[in-house]
């Protein structure tokens, strides 16, 4: 019994209760970040549910009731680049100003959302246009409302492969399952393709974890170049951004996507894909089965 | 020609370069929506923000140049509206804030 050991009257405890004292001191003062290993990160949602933004700075007092926003809909069509670049969508919630002026004046929603602009061969429906009186209101304006949103996420995504997850975009893309759109005739400035940008590895804080493996060529393929930088990740000189998992956790770096749009910060194996030291050679290459609760 | 003859073909005439126009502005609408006129400011502005792909491959002179072409669209984009001014304004910022970037890591590679 572990009691035993603290039971006074032992000379063979008594021995051996500074060297567990110092053991703990060691154990707490020297491992870096320590409380990193308990922390879990935000529990995730259901994967129909990740992603999703309420817009409701207007349409609540406007009348139509507050805007759902599901990403999983729109990042299988465009990249995130079109809409937070392009079109000026900022990354957090409600502060783009989103008004039904604004789409109707063609911002925002109303730049693809117009009723003229063609995807796939249909016209795309008019947001808070006046023609519509009221019939496609609730497509957008549909918090709290049963049945009015026309896709499903399980039937949309039910081709799409799958991950550790919902859906693995990466590999729906490399698998031609989804071609996204990155140019907006009319919004988007004309652009050269962007050369692929080498991947590279970043050591992790922590001693007992693998280097990150980042996949630049898929981040600045999404994303662009100036999503990122400078305004996430404000700059390039080596040793002065310092990465941690609580700071993701915050939302800042990798945290500003990713655990809130972009695979979640539990899924360890999708950036350390080595996993802990530990487990180094006994993972394979789809090593998503370590994860924080 | 008789005055009432004059009155006639004027009011006509009015009419048609209304009416008639839009009846044929179907396909200009859709000419001048498909590719509106640019102002001067927007052919600037997409001059200078196109090349973001390419900043890593332009010279500290290139970038800086390119910082300032920004800099002096900056007071142009102020005046627009305010839905355009907020959009074209952060479209702006994000792509000085990259030529920037660029800059301050190639200036950095150099020491």
């Amino acid at each position: 019994m572990p009691m035993c050991w603290t039971r006074r009257g032992t000379k063979r405890n008594e021995r051996r209760r500074p060297f567990l004292a110092l053991l703990c001191a060691v154990f707490f003062l020297t491992v870096p970040g320590p409380g990193q290993i308990y922390l879990p990160p935000p529990p995730a949602e259901q994967p129909s549910d990740y992603g999703k933004v309420i817009l409701n700075s207007h349409s609540s007092t406007a009348g139509p009731g507050p805007v759902v926003f599901d990403h999983w809909l729109h990042r299988a069509k465009f990249t995130c680049r079109l809409c937070h670049v392009d079109i000026g969508f900022a990354m957090q919630a409600n502060a783009t100003g989103v008004k039904a002026g604004t789409n109707r004046q063609g911002f925002h929603c109303g730049a693809c959302h117009d009723g003229k602009r063609l995807f796939e061969g249909r016209p795309i429906f008019a947001a808070c246009s006046d023609d519509s009186k009221g019939k496609e209101c609730d497509r957008c304006h549909s918090l709290g409302k049963w049945g009015v949103r026309k896709y499903n996420y399980d039937a949309f995504t039910a081709k799409l492969p799958k991950g550790f997850y919902g859906v693995d975009w990466m590999a729906a893309e490399n698998k031609r399952k989804i071609k996204l759109v990155d140019s907006l005739e009319g919004i988007s400035v004309k652009r050269v393709p962007i050369q692929a940008r080498e991947d590279f590895t970043i050591k992790a804080r922590l001693p007992w974890v693998h280097p990150i493996l980042f996949s630049h060529e898929q981040h600045s393929a999404w994303n662009g170049c100036e999503l990122c930088h400078p305004e996430i990740f404000p700059t390039a000189r080596k040793e002065t951004v310092q990465f941690s998992m609580f700071l993701n956790i915050e939302g800042r770096y990798c945290g500003a996507c990713h655990g809130k749009v972009a695979f979640p910060l539990n899924n360890c194996c999708a950036c350390h894909p080595l996993g802990p030291f530990w487990m180094a050679g006994k993972l394979g290459k789809t090593p998503d089965w370590v994860l924080f609760p | 020609m008789s005055q009432p003859i004059m009155i006639v073909l004027f009011i006509s005439a009015g009419l048609a370069a209304l009416g008639g126009t839009r009846a044929i502005g179907g396909p200009s609408l859709r000419t001048a929506q498909s590719a509106p006129v640019k102002e001067s400011w927007q052919k600037e502005f997409e001059d200078t923000c196109s090349k973001t792909q390419d900043a890593m491959t332009f010279s500290q002179e290139e970038l800086t140049s390119l910082i300032s072409r920004c800099d002096d669209l900056q007071p142009q984009i102020e005046k627009l509206d305010e839905t355009r001014k907020k959009v074209y304004l952060r479209r702006l910022k994000m792509c000085r804030g990259l030529y920037a970037y660029v800059l301050d890591s190639k200036r950095n590679e150099k020491k």
